[in-house]
Order: structure tokens, then C-alpha cells, then sequence
């Protein structure tokens, strides 16, 4: 059965070997508290949503003019001049111009307020759609572009092949026809952000020539049931991460060099929140007692304590970054907070000790983030999220049909891509907030909108493992097309952004693994074989 | 190690109580290095089926890179190749830059499987591997697996079984990945079942918790015990000696975990903890954060294991009516949940020595005292006079004037108590309130 070394090293009688202990790499971690809301009285809930699409408007207006400044100055047709206008209502008719606003788009299955209460259909959420679009009446989409002044239809066929969401911040160039709608001919967005160079927000570490460079993990979907079924793949993996499954001599996929877990949502399954409807579908007792917390009969405790029971094994060899996803006991209402510690009696030691006043906590070794997140890891800047930005958003745009017609669903997964490198572009990484995704009703700030330009954008949750890198235009020259990142001359090289898929690993089995330093991907797939057993 | 013990301790399970056995299970069971287990595994495997065929049935990890399934590789190339032209960057004259090179590449990643098979299908699924990097042993049994997830039934038992071994201790001969920098932060172990000690008279020694002295902040031995001392002849006194009022550094133990916790442990503990810490800190000339930190971790402990030597009496039925009036009152009153957050943060708040003082408001000057699990104080505030000069004028005068707080929930106070802390007034907490409406008109 000898095939190779390592393969003897498991397959023959034990020996009095002494086993050096593998020391796992150092996590360079310093998360950004973008997306923390304020706690206790601070937090309201009365504001009116207007401000978010006021500021965002505000902050990305200057970014998409400076675009449409660069690429449409001096552009005529016919002799005739693009003028720009600053309001959306100022556009006259068959005047040759640009615009910049929000853009807004109205399809028939949208979820509308007003309508359910016209309907008097009060229901409690709207059922998940898989699109927004009716494909039996195309025509019924419309895409409108808004200012602070009014809103202004956007025709022509350039629409129909680009990809617009609620939310996005353009500029449109064109001219309004006899109907007051507005022919566009030409879209620009705001494009990609600064980038930070690496190590931007941290000393750099004492580089240690000799070590080799770590990896951050990546993992979305547990989906963690508390059945027995779910949890093979899942201890398969934990065995991985904590190094009893690597041999010692192979180092191609040494656990040890994974620095970070990010769990990126769904770390529950979905049917925590069915047992509790359920439960609530039965007719209650006559009076019941009121009784203060908990419950054993309307709630089953037992997917959080495997949850719990999961994190405690890896937190003793690996730092975790945990983010709420929309299946998790957090706020449904973007952005989701941290799942609160008090949900982990067995991690729970390794947070971060409680926020005492102002000053800066550092941050805990389990440390149990927002959704969406964004934060440094070895110096790079992450940006990410449970998936529901990218799922919403791809509700308003329609991949199911191509140009050719034909039906594609394997084009999903990457359309997905597509999706999150519009998002970088559009500088925003939940567009469709408040609009479609639940959102807290900011006031000051939108921080959905990125200041900065990720190096690794992910999303949690997708149907299949996907990757792409994303470019943006370089100030000068790239020297080599195929440059790493390595931080130094990032002056010299234009953002490039890793972005990630992450499958839901309930179904994949799929730990994904960032190399530190070259960025570059690699998959770790977990299951069983099934075999003739199965088969029968 | 013990070589002769793997063969006992796997015949035993094995073979006569048929149970599975993973390399995980042995590992812990003989405290040997995972990969020991694993060759245990493989001899006892072997060793069995020489004797009588068939009677040791294993399930194998395959760890390897996979032959890629064949459908998967075409679908994505096409659509980066050529429908990017209607991309919404389309326009950008970048979009050229956009790497393609790069989108071929994520067809090739790396991906590593690792697999979980039965003896049966070893050979099978061998062959969908390209290249196997390793292959060890996961676990044996007298009899094949029909369902493979009926393995996780045994680290279910492991985790049980198992729970009280400290992962950063144990690791280390497990074969973990050690890391150095692991942060872990003293105070309650997970509620694992233990045994409880007998609290009362004995000082108490963290053996439960070894690990947490050595990750940070270090709990002086020898002050432990003589607090502990204290505390054993401080309970042989009658406990209805009032609580001491106290200043600041007490001030940071809300103790909401006690408030939390059932009735019971907590009236017996908070009485003799107070006194007893109190005159720790007239009796011990050191510094006060030690006294803090020392009181409150012996605090937790006490309250895992509550000592049974005291007698709860009348005053605990009290205690325990009293609360639940108060969690009438908590659920009846809405504007109460949104204090919740703040209440329910964890104890662990009390394990870190702070000398950040609570929120005073309008305080110039506090006293506070912990009674009863809650914080209580009087603090110094201006209040403002108006009164009727000799010659007929309203003046009003600004002058000093004791109020009380509470720090916590308003409650009925236990009768032997002043009447003079009336809650609810003065909580400081200010209520969220609704909105103002200029808010909304105050549009920027």
C-alpha cells in the first residue's frame, strides 16, 4: 500500500517518536469599526431613510464628476458641446448634457411599502424573490436618475446592457427627448477608491525573511443545525485547522501557516427560526405565565451551543473573526451587529473585555464583527460580507437570459463576480440599502459607501467558489502585467482588488485559503466519499 | 508510551462493546499525539485482521488533489472571454486592463480535498485522486459504517467527555497547532458539569482554572488567601451587619452576573464578600486594584460553587419574592428593554481592574455602596433653592445637596434599608425618548 513517504507516516506501527510541537503563524489584526452602530439610547430609529441616498449623493457626486469631467470634456456631436448640469431637474430638452444622481429603479416585484397598504396586505417581511424583474413585461422597468431636486427617467438602449442597482451613484450623459425622458448614451461611475498601500494603518511587523508567508481562511454557511448531519464535514475541518489531519511533512498545505478564520454569516442554519414559528403556530395555553427569558419549548439552544462548542475548539490554536449572516441570532437590519458573546459561554473568554468608555479595546481574539465588515488583516485592507448585497442585488438585473437567449445558470456564480466588481466601482458596497436590504436609517454618515479600496472584497454564502482580480487604472505604466502586491510600490500600481465568492460550505465543503503575501487563492474541500454504501 | 494499553483499551471498545473509536477519541483517551493514534489505529487494524479476517472494519482521510470534475472547468472561461463587452464598465477605457489572464488562473486553483471513506471504497476513491498527500486511519469499528455521520456522535462524546481538559494545556500533546499568541482572558470557565469543592473554609486554589494565571494578569496566592480567611471568620458573625459604604475601587463591581445568577448563591455570597473585603483592604497595606482583582475573581468562583455552610433563611424567600416582582416589573415596563444591553454584559467586566468611574451626572461627589448585587450611592449635586428673602424677593440659590442613585434596577427595598434611596427618579441611564421633530426639520 506504500505509495509515498507520507503516506507511511499514519500507516504503520507506532513508534516512541518524539513530535516537535508546529507553532502557528502570527495574525496581524486591526478591524475597522465602520459599521458599529452606536449602543443604547444613542441608537435611533426615527430618522427618515432620504439622508442615506442625501449623503451618499454627497460623498460620491464629486468622485463620478471628476470621471465624467475626464472622459467627457470637450465631447461634442454635431458641433455641439456636453454641457454639464448639476441638478437632475435643470436638464432641457434636446440640449446635449450630463448629469449626476442616484440611481433609482422601479420594477414591478419590487417589495413597495405603499402598495402592501393599499392592498391592506399587512404582512410581516415579503416573501424572498429571486428577481424584482417581470420577465413577461420588460417594458415595466424603469430606471430613473435622482437628485436631491427630482427624478429624471433614463431611456435608450445602452441600459439594457449595463448593469445598474438602486443605489449606485453615475453620471449620465445624453439628452432629453420630446417624452422628458432622458436618452442616455453614455454611463460613468465613480470607480475605484484609493487603495491603501499595505500595512497602511499598522507598523509593519519585523519581516522574518525565513518564514514563510501566512493565510487568512475563509468560511461561510456552516450552517450549523445541531443535527448530526451537518457536523461531519464540520469536524473534518476543524481537525484540519487545528493540524490533526496535515501530515508534518508536507507543507504545501500546512494548516499551520493559516493565520485567521473569517466566518462570513450563515453560521446557523436557516431552520433555527423555523422551529420557532412553529412553535408559535401552536395554540397558546390559556395565561400563560409570563415567564423572563428563556424558553425550552420555544427555542432550541442546540445549533448555537455546537456553534459555541466549534469556536471553543479552534479558538486555543486560531484566531476567529466571526460575522452575523442573515440566518444568525443578530439584527436583521443592515448593518447586522456582532452576535453578542453572551451567545458563547465556552468562546466567550476569548473576546475582547467588554468597551469600557472611549478608549480603544484592542481587539479580542474571537472577535465577533458586523456584517458587512471591513478591517485589516496582515496589513491588507478586507472588505466584506455575508452575501446578502450581492444576492439583492442581483435580483435587480437579469442574468437568467443572456444575449443569446439561451438560458444559463452556470453564469450565475459569475455574474456574482460581476456584481462585486460593480460594487467596488460604484464605491458602495450594499447599493441597494435602504432601498430592498433592511438598513438602519443613518444619519451623519452612509458607511456603506468605501472610503478606501479594498484588497480582498469578499462575500459570504454564494452558490459556488469563485474569484477574480479586479484592476483599476494605474497612474503610471504597470511595469509586468503580472505584478504582486507587494505594498511597497503600491504608488506606482493601480488598485487591485482580490475578489472572492465564498460558497456556502454547508453545500461545498469548501474552506477557502488567501495566501498573505501573493494574494493568491486556494481551495480545501471537505466531505465524504460516497461510495457503494451510499449508492444503494 | 504505553504500547500494550492502545490494544487493551481497543479490544475493549472495539471488539467487545463494538464502539467506534476515532484517532481523536484514542488520543484523548491514552493522552498521546494524534499521530500516534493514528499509527495505534493502523496496527491494531492490521494486527486484528491477520488474526481473523474481517473483524476490525476502518474508515480512512484521504487527503489529496481530486481530479477535476469534467463540466465544471468549460462553463466559466466563455463568459469572461467575450461578454464582457456589456459589462457597465464597458465604456471605462480600462476595462482592456482588466486581466484575463487572471480569470483563466481562478480556473486553476489550487484545491486540496480531504476525504472521508470507508475501508470499502479506499480503492474507489483512490482513483478520483490525482495525487494523495497523506492517508491516516479516522476511525475503526467492529462493523462497517452504514452512515459515516454516525461518527459524529463520537466527537459529540468527546466533547463531553473531555470538556474539562484545557485545550491550551492539552493541545500541545495532541499534536494542535500551538499558538503563541493566543489571548485568553480570566474569569468564569464555561459552565462545564464539575463537582463542586466545598468553598467554605478552605482557601481557594484555582485548580479549575491553571491556565488563566499564566495568559494575564497574575492573582496574588498569598492575598487570596488571606481573604479567604477572612471571609470564613467573617461568616461565623451574625450577617446583618450593615454594608460598609465604600469608595471607588469597589465601585466597578456592578456585579450583574450576581443578578443574573439564581437568588440564592447571591444573598449568601454578597453579605460576607463585602465586610470581608473591606477589612482586607484596612488589614493589607498593598495597592487597591490588587484587592479588587483578587475579590473579584474569588468572587466567580464562589459563585460556581456556592457554599453550603451558610444558612438561607427567611432572607433568601425575600430576596427571591423580591425578584420576581422586579421581572414583573422589567417585562411590564417596554422602556426598560432597551437597558437590557447594558445589563446583560457579562461578568467579565468585573475581572478587569478599572478605574474609570461610573456615569455621574450632575455628581460633584459620590458614595456607593453594593448592596444586595446592586449599586447604591449618594452623590453630591447642586440643586437650585428658590426662597422668600426678608424683604419680599424670590432669590434662588445654588447650594449642594445629597441625592441618592441607584446604579441598577429600581427595586423595593429590603425593609431593614434607609428609606432613603428612592430609585426610579434618579436613574441615570436617560431614557431614548422620542424622537424630537426638529430633528426631522433640522435637515442639513
Amino acid at each position: 500500500m506504500a505509495v509515498n513517504p507520507a503516506e507511511n507516516e499514519f500507516l504503520r506501527p507506532p513508534s516512541d517518536q518524539a513530535y516537535a510541537s508546529n507553532l502557528r503563524e502570527t495574525s496581524y489584526y486591526n478591524p475597522l469599526d465602520t459599521f458599529k452602530l452606536p449602543t443604547g439610547p444613542e441608537r435611533h430609529y426615527q430618522q427618515q431613510y432620504g439622508d442615506m441616498y442625501f449623503l451618499r449623493l454627497a460623498k460620491l457626486k464629486p468622485a463620478v464628476e471628476r470621471m465624467a469631467v475626464e472622459s467627457w470634456e470637450g465631447f461634442n456631436i454635431a458641433g455641439e458641446r456636453a454641457r454639464r448640469v448639476d441638478r437632475v431637474l435643470d436638464v432641457r430638452q434636446g440640449e446635449l448634457c450630463w448629469v449626476a444622481g442616484t440611481i433609482y429603479m422601479d420594477m414591478p416585484l419590487k417589495p413597495n411599502i405603499l402598495t402592501d397598504l393599499t392592498k391592506e396586505n399587512f404582512t410581516l417581511a415579503p416573501p424572498p424573490r429571486r428577481t424584482y424583474l417581470d420577465p413577461s413585461q420588460p417594458e415595466s422597468t424603469q430606471i430613473m436618475l435622482e437628485d436631491e431636486s427630482g427624478r429624471l427617467r433614463l431611456t435608450g438602449s445602452l441600459l439594457r446592457s449595463t448593469q445598474l442597482a438602486t443605489g449606485a451613484i453615475v453620471a449620465a450623459l445624453g439628452t432629453e427627448n420630446a417624452n422628458g425622458d432622458f436618452e442616455a448614451i453614455d454611463i460613468k461611475v465613480p470607480d475605484l477608491a484609493r487603495q491603501p498601500r499595505r500595512w497602511e494603518r499598522d507598523a509593519r511587523p519585523p519581516s522574518e525573511t525565513g518564514s514563510t508567508s501566512g493565510k487568512i481562511a475563509f468560511v461561510s454557511g456552516l450552517g450549523i443545525t445541531g443535527t448530526s448531519s451537518d457536523t461531519l464535514s464540520l469536524s473534518l475541518l476543524t481537525d484540519y485547522l487545528l493540524g490533526y489531519t496535515g501530515s508534518s511533512s508536507s507543507t504545501s498545505s500546512d494548516a499551520s501557516r493559516i493565520t485567521r478564520l473569517v466566518i462570513a454569516g450563515n453560521s446557523l442554519g436557516a431552520s433555527v427560526a423555523v422551529d420557532a414559528s412553529e412553535n408559535d403556530a401552536v395554540p397558546k395555553k390559556k395565561n400563560p405565565p409570563k415567564k423572563y427569558g428563556y424558553d425550552a419549548s420555544a427555542y432550541n439552544p442546540s445549533p448555537i451551543t455546537q456553534l459555541d462548542s466549534f469556536l471553543a475548539e479552534l479558538l486555543p490554536s486560531i484566531p476567529i473573526t466571526l460575522m452575523p449572516g442573515a440566518s444568525d441570532p443578530a439584527n436583521l437590519a443592515f448593518p447586522q451587529q456582532g452576535i453578542h458573546r453572551a451567545m458563547f459561554p465556552r468562546s466567550r473568554s476569548y473576546c475582547a473585555p467588554p468597551p469600557t468608555g472611549e478608549e480603544k479595546v484592542e481587539p479580542g481574539w474571537f472577535d465577533s464583527v458586523t456584517n458587512p465588515w471591513e478591517g485589516d488583516v496582515e496589513g491588507w485592507r478586507l472588505w466584506g460580507c455575508s452575501g446578502q448585497n450581492v444576492d439583492d442585488v442581483l435580483r435587480y438585473l437579469d442574468f437568467t437570459t443572456d444575449e443569446e437567449g439561451n438560458v444559463n445558470t452556470n453564469g450565475d456564480d459569475e455574474s456574482r463576480i460581476r456584481i462585486m466588481e460593480a460594487m467596488l466601482r460604484w464605491r458602495c458596497g450594499v447599493p441597494t440599502a435602504p432601498d430592498t436590504i433592511w438598513s438602519y436609517p443613518f444619519q451623519t454618515d452612509d458607511p456603506f459607501v468605501m472610503q478606501a479600496c479594498p484588497h480582498i472584497f469578499f462575500a459570504g454564502n454564494q452558490p459556488r467558489f469563485n474569484t477574480a482580480v479586479i484592476e483599476g487604472d494605474a497612474p503610471f505604466k504597470l511595469n509586468g502585467g503580472d505584478t504582486e502586491m507587494t505594498g511597497t510600490d503600491d504608488t506606482t500600481v493601480g488598485p487591485r482588488v482580490r475578489v472572492l465568492s465564498i460558497p456556502t460550505f454547508r453545500e461545498t465543503g469548501e474552506l477557502i485559503l488567501v495566501d498573505s503575501e501573493t494574494l493568491k487563492v486556494e481551495v480545501v474541500k471537505f466531505g465524504t466519499f460516497s461510495g457503494k454504501e451510499d449508492q444503494q | 508510551m504505553a504500547i500494550a494499553d492502545y490494544k487493551k483499551y481497543l479490544a475493549e471498545n472495539v471488539l467487545n462493546d463494538r464502539h467506534t473509536v476515532t484517532y481523536t477519541l484514542l488520543s484523548r483517551a491514552l493522552r498521546v499525539h494524534s499521530t500516534l493514534a493514528k499509527q495505534m489505529l493502523y496496527d491494531f487494524h492490521r494486527n486484528e485482521n491477520d488474526k481473523k479476517p474481517g473483524s476490525v472494519n476502518a474508515t480512512y482521510v484521504l487527503t489529496g488533489v481530486q481530479n477535476p470534475p469534467a463540466p465544471s472547468g468549460a462553463n466559466s472561461t466563455h463568459v469572461n472571454g467575450d461578454d464582457k463587452g456589456d459589462d457597465v464598465m464597458q465604456s471605462s477605457p480600462y476595462m482592456s486592463s482588466m486581466p484575463n489572464q487572471d480569470d483563466a488562473a481562478s480556473d486553476l486553483v489550487p484545491s486540496t480535498s480531504i476525504l472521508l471513506v470507508r475501508e470499502e471504497d479506499l480503492e474507489d476513491s483512490k482513483a478520483t485522486f490525482q495525487s494523495v498527500s497523506s492517508i491516516f486511519i479516522y476511525s475503526l469499528q467492529a462493523t462497517t459504517i452504514q452512515d459515516l455521520n454516525s461518527l459524529t456522535d463520537v466527537s459529540r462524546e468527546i466533547a463531553s467527555t473531555y470538556a474539562q481538559e484545557d485545550p491550551l494545556e492539552c493541545g500541545k500533546q495532541w499534536g494542535m497547532i500551538q499558538n503563541k499568541n493566543v489571548k485568553r482572558r480570566t474569569g468564569t470557565r464555561p459552565p462545564v458539569p464539575a463537582p463542586a469543592p466545598p468553598a467554605s473554609s478552605k482557601p481557594i486554589v484555582p485548580s479549575k482554572r491553571p491556565a488563566q494565571d499564566e495568559v494575564k494578569h497574575q492573582v496574588k496566592p498569598e492575598l487570596k488567601k488571606e481573604n479567604s480567611a477572612e471571609t470564613s471568620t467573617r461568616e461565623s458573625t451574625p450577617a446583618s451587619s450593615k454594608p460598609t459604604e465604600k469608595t471607588a475601587p469597589k465601585r466597578e463591581k456592578s456585579n450583574l452576573f450576581s443578578s443574573f445568577a439564581k437568588a440564592k448563591p447571591r444573598q449568601k455570597k454578597e453579605e460576607p464578600v463585602v465586610p470581608a473585603v473591606s477589612g482586607a483592604e484596612s488589614a493589607e497595606p498593598s495597592g487597591p486594584e490588587d484587592v479588587v482583582l483578587d475579590d473579584a475573581s474569588e468572587e466567580e468562583v464562589e459563585e460556581l460553587f456556592p457554599d453550603s455552610g451558610k444558612s438561607a433563611s427567611t432572607n433568601t424567600r425575600e430576596t427571591r419574592k423580591e425578584r420576581e416582582e422586579k421581572l414583573r416589573k422589567m417585562m411590564e415596563d417596554e422602556d426598560e428593554d432597551e437597558e437590557m444591553p447594558d445589563t446583560t454584559e457579562p461578568p467579565e467586566e468585573e475581572s478587569k481592574p478599572i478605574d474609570q468611574p461610573p456615569p455621574k451626572p450632575a455628581g460633584l461627589k459620590e458614595e456607593v455602596t453594593v448592596q444586595g448585587g446592586r449599586r447604591r450611592g449618594k452623590r453630591q449635586v447642586t440643586k437650585k433653592k428658590t426662597i422668600k428673602d426678608e424683604e419680599g424677593y424670590l432669590v434662588t440659590v445654588e447650594e449642594p445637596a445629597w441625592e441618592s442613585f441607584s446604579e441598577d434596577e429600581p427595586a423595593p427595598l429590603p425593609p431593614k434599608k434607609k428609606p432613603a434611596v428612592s430609585a426610579p427618579k434618579s436613574k441615570p441611564g436617560a431614557k431614548p425618548g422620542q424622537g424630537n421633530i426638529m430633528s426631522f426639520f433640522g435637515k442639513k
